[in-house]
């Protein structure tokens, strides 16, 4: 790690010393922050693929929460006059004058992760991530099949959604998805409160959750740090979790699955169903672009296929509107091949930065 | 007469104010849930016994306020104002801790040193930062919210770059008893380290004449300078100090959570320990202090934090109500209006006086 | 007199550093980071992106140099950006209202902080904190979710635009694009402006040096040193209300995390800008290379694909370390003059 660090260094050296390399195909990334470990991951699939040896040169820009800077560096982007512009966009409102700005300097832009929500849909190019809505509606189907199979009338279901930021995408479509259920299935929602993705928050969230609702015993976390903090602030006070709700457990339900830690915390049985978020967007976009580079057409949104995994065995797989959905019985050789699959992006930036080196 | 001056002498007491803001608050909420003092014994997913209760909180929480409130005594004594950097400097500390812990692998199963080590590394290196501020203030002569603002602007991207931007975790569950409970003990760890802060600070204060130095260099910097001590080392002193506290509150921050978010961790607490100096009745300008006062303070603050927790009060908002509080208590313990409402008091006292000799 | 002319010498020669630093950073992005840098267009961006630190700067200028110091203004911002937007969107306000507002509030925290200091003698640091704590507090409980404005004649004004002539430059299709400006840039050149004669031209203006430079002495020359101390909180704030909505101007949203930190960059594009922390030195166009300085630095560290978010945070605080520590020898410098 510190060699890699060190080299880090020398690299940036060098672009500062010759900055105009030729034919390279610039792409400005504005990434929201690095609020939880799906962003992480994503941000480091982004710089694992446009690296110079792909023929690419990245400026990224980490836009810490807030929008005002990244229309600021996507203005920056437009006057260094890079390829392509690509934005994670912290919210869904206020992007229509800046993309028009890119427009009008015929640069594309691509927009991953979250949506934006502009008048005239020609402002960008393409759009890919996640259906989020989809997400939520396959992990409330799950909990009302597993309750179902335990004979645990709807109505003693009582659930606490610990939300993402408000306003995000996937906030608003896990919401959806969970709200969908408890209108078709009865569940009883005791209460939607913020906790802004983070594990503090998720922490702080159900410190108050269990000290206002004694009789909790599902909570529907937006993300997994979320879910880190919730199992904690139970475990701080004695309750304990896992997915015998009846004898008084607190069953966490938690989405994305990046990290190591949250499919260990599915296997010891601490997080009951984890509805699988890909942050892999780095390929994706870069096919996209390379599609772009040779006039090919591609389709204005691309869905990510995701997963839900369980390491309950009882349900194999959800119905919903018409499609089925297989669940991945989470097993330790599994979550060993998903790690490496992870760890691809990482190691071939170490070399990269050896090369340099 | 004679009533007035005892009923003066005790109001002078400097602890009188934060236990007048202590019963305050004890009572509103006896009278608003007597269910708030309610103390539950449960077992956490160990199996130790653990209690659990909003004094429990209060305990808990209160502690490394505590802490840094002791530290912050002394640099308000020493130099006339407070470092801000607190919240940042605990990111720092505690990054330095993280990775120490986990060395370079970030998810590691196994510490990489001994915690005591790591702790150690780790408070030299807040130890370090508390000099350097300590060195701007004292011999660069800037005014200590400035010269800590540095630190403050700079402090959580140095504790990111420390971790490379990664986020560490620690697996090994002997670093979890800091900020949590030792096995068997029902009281959470965190107070029993604030004990032990309070105890060194104790003996350092009864056995070696810190204070008394401290003090006469705020009061006035030249004529200890002309009594043969020196006002500069003496302030470094402090904030080093500080520094220390600082590593101490960041060992139990990181305990909690077994990991560091850079940009959250001990966010807002320089308001805290700030405000808990002020409410310990310490002067903000320097000079006389009283550190238990300052630590009755830490407790009421976190107090009233948990009190307003109780109430739905969300965490941001919380800073509103407390930005009150600060209002109220620097409004009335200011000269001016002490002078305006002691002459009040006197008018009535004189006037009562006059009218008994006239009967 | 003699005093006064050294005053003037040390505020020059402060003004010079920063300038000669503004314009070396700017020809080291020109020539390291290439073509962006030289559109003109960056330039007024960087304006446009922060006109409100602009104004806010200007404020803190002004207490800073009675020797004063506010630490409120983000927080107003914040506030400011809040209480307008929702009265915009949900109580379908005009934007002459919402300007009313954002000065309503900007007055209100100057004259209460304003009277906490000046008249009841309460340091400065601890009303200003518990201002921005107030302020931020407030910013949650009036809305707790960020979200954008949708009036209509808002948006208009937001999106209004000002041609800068013969700027312009020719994009990659080769198609001519104007550069401009955005109506907040224009309002902090006036403050800029305004602020300049008031501290060089008039009688109140010389009383703020006078009384940040030597209160005591400002008193025996017939100064009213707890008006003067008042009146530039007061301006301060009235400032902050007018730079939050520059800034709500710019953003166009409400959000409790605005302008986060603006506090900080504000006293440090101050202080790099020559400004003296304990008083009676300092300078309206100073600040204003301050801010642009700081903000060309972050452009820099963005541009330069440096990705880590850290590196603008270590920066701007390696500039300011070292902009106080030459503050402090030209202090050292003074005394040893005087002493002479």
């Amino acid at each position: 790690m510190i060699l890699s660090f060190s080299s880090c260094k020398k690299e940036v050296k060098e672009e500062k010393t010759e900055p105009e390399t030729d034919n390279l195909i610039v792409v400005g990334f504005s990434q929201l922050g690095a609020e939880s470990d799906w962003r992480a991951a994503n941000t480091e699939s982004m710089k694992s693929v446009f690296t110079e040896k792909n023929g690419y040169r990245l400026i990224f820009d980490d836009a810490q929460q807030k929008q005002a800077n990244q229309i600021t560096s996507v203005r920056n982007f437009i006057q260094q006059e890079v390829d392509y512009i690509v934005i994670a966009p912290v919210t869904e409102k206020g992007w229509d004058t800046v993309l028009k700005e890119a427009k009008d300097a015929n640069i594309p832009v691509i927009i991953v992760d979250r949506r934006v929500d502009v008048s005239d849909e020609s402002l960008f190019t393409c759009w890919v991530g996640s259906d989020f809505e989809l997400e939520g509606k396959k992990m409330a189907e799950w909990l009302y099949r597993f309750t179902a199979e335990h004979d645990i009338a709807p109505e003693d279901v009582h659930i606490a959604n610990i939300q993402g930021t408000i306003g995000a995408t996937a906030q608003i479509g896990r919401t959806n998805g969970l709200r969908w259920a408890v209108e078709e299935y009865g569940f009883d929602l005791l209460a939607e409160v913020p906790g802004e993705f983070t594990k503090a928050r998720g922490y702080e969230a159900m410190e108050s959750l269990l000290a206002d609702y004694p009789d909790i015993n599902v909570v529907y976390c937006e993300n997994d740090n979320e879910a880190f903090g919730a199992i904690e602030a139970c475990e701080a006070v004695g309750r304990i979790v896992g997915t015998d709700i009846q004898n008084g457990e607190i069953m966490i339900l938690s989405f994305d699955g990046v990290k190591e830690e949250a499919l260990t915390d599915v296997l010891e049985g601490k997080i009951a169903c984890i509805g699988e978020c890909n942050p892999l967007h780095g390929p994706r976009v870069e096919s996209l672009i390379a599609r772009l580079e040779a006039d090919q057409s591609i389709s204005k949104y691309t869905y990510v296929d995701e997963e839900i995994f369980s390491a309950d065995e009882s349900i194999e797989s959800l119905l919903i509107d018409n499609t089925v959905y297989n669940v991945i019985r989470l097993t330790p050789e599994y979550v060993e091949e998903r790690m490496e699959l992870f760890n691809v992006g990482s190691y071939t930036n170490t070399n990269q930065s050896q090369d340099a080196y | 007469m004679k009533t007035g001056n005892i009923f003066q002498k005790i109001f002078r007491r400097q602890i009188m104010i934060p236990l007048a803001a202590f019963l305050l608050l004890a009572i509103f909420n006896l009278v608003a849930d007597p269910s708030f003092y309610k103390i539950t014994l449960g077992y956490n997913s160990a199996g130790n016994p653990v209690l659990s209760g909003y004094l429990i909180t209060i305990l808990d929480y209160g502690s490394e306020l505590a802490i840094l409130a002791i530290g912050m005594t002394l640099v308000t004594a020493a130099s006339g104002g407070q470092d801000i950097s607190v919240g940042a400097a605990i990111a720092i500390s505690g990054s330095m801790l993280l990775r120490c812990l986990c060395g370079a692998d970030t998810r590691s199963e196994n510490l990489n040193m001994p915690i005591i080590c790591a702790f150690l590394i780790s408070m030299v290196v807040a130890g370090l930062f508390g000099a350097f501020n300590g060195v701007l203030v004292a011999y660069f002569k800037i005014q200590p919210m400035v010269a800590t603002l540095i630190l403050f602007t700079a402090g959580r991207s140095i504790a990111a770059w420390i971790n490379n931007n990664e986020l560490p975790i620690v697996n090994d569950q002997s670093f979890a008893i800091y900020g949590g409970f030792i096995p068997g003990i029902p009281i959470p760890m965190p107070f029993f380290i604030a004990v032990i802060v309070m105890i060194i600070t104790w003996l350092i204060l009864k056995f070696t004449n810190l204070g008394l130095y401290v003090q006469s260099v705020g009061i006035n910097e030249k004529s200890s300078r002309l009594n043969g001590l020196n006002p500069e080392l003496l302030k470094v002193l402090t904030f080093v100090l500080l520094g220390v506290c600082v590593s101490v509150a960041a060992l139990i921050k990181t305990s909690r959570l077994m990991t560091i978010n850079y940009s959250v961790i001990a966010k807002d607490i320089e308001m805290d320990a700030i405000l808990a100096v002020a409410l310990g009745g310490n002067a903000l300008s320097g000079g006389k202090f009283n550190i238990p006062a300052s630590i009755l303070g830490a407790y009421v603050i976190q107090f009233l934090t948990t009190t307003l927790y109780k109430f739905n009060v969300s965490s941001d908002a919380l800073s509103a109500y407390k930005a009150v509080v600060v209002i109220l208590l620097v409004v009335f313990s200011s000269e001016s209006v002490r002078g305006w409402i002691g002459g009040l008091f006197k008018k009535s006292v004189a006037v009562k006086a006059g009218k008994e000799a006239k009967s | 007199m003699k005093k006064k002319l050294m005053n003037m010498s040390d505020t020059n020669l402060l003004l010079t550093i920063t300038i000669v630093v503004f314009v070396v950073m700017y020809l080291c992005a020109i020539i390291f980071e290439g073509k962006g840098f030289l559109k003109p267009q960056t330039f007024f961006n960087i304006l446009n992106a922060n006109a409100a630190l602009i104004i806010l700067s200007c404020g803190l200028s002004l207490v800073m140099i009675t020797g004063s110091i506010d630490i409120s203004v983000g927080g107003i911002t914040a506030l400011v950006s809040m209480c307008c937007a929702v009265y915009l969107d949900y109580h379908g306000g005009s934007v002459f209202g919402s300007v009313m507002i954002a000065l309503g509030i900007g007055l209100a925290f100057g004259l209460f902080q304003g009277l906490l200091i000046a008249y009841l003698d309460i340091q400065p640091f601890i009303v200003t904190l518990a201002g921005m704590f107030f302020a931020r507090g407030m910013t949650t409980i009036v809305h707790t979710n960020p979200f954008n404005v949708e009036n209509e004649a808002f948006v208009a004004l937001k999106e209004t635009r000002i041609i800068v002539p013969g700027m312009g430059s020719y994009n990659k299709n080769g198609t001519y694009v104007n550069a401009y400006v955005e109506i907040g840039v224009i309002v902090a050149l006036l403050v800029v402006a305004i602020m300049f004669v008031l501290l060089r031209k008039t009688r109140q203006g010389r009383a703020f040096y006078a009384v940040g430079g030597n209160g005591q002495s400002a008193l025996m020359l017939g100064i009213n040193v707890k008006r003067t101390k008042f009146i530039a909180h007061l301006i301060c704030g009235i400032l902050a209300g007018i730079g939050g909505y520059v800034y709500f101007l710019h953003v166009g949203s409400g959000a409790a995390s605005h302008a986060s930190g603006a506090e900080m960059n504000a006293i440090a594009s101050s202080i790099i800008g020559g400004t003296m922390l304990t008083g009676g030195v300092g300078n309206i166009i100073g600040t204003l290379f301050g801010v642009l300085s700081l903000s060309t630095i972050q452009n820099i560290v963005s541009s330069a694909g440096l990705d880590q978010a850290w590196w603008t945070g270590i920066t701007i605080a390696a500039m300011l370390c070292l902009f106080l520590v030459i503050q402090s020898v030209v202090m050292a410098r003074k005394k040893k003059m005087t002493k002479k």
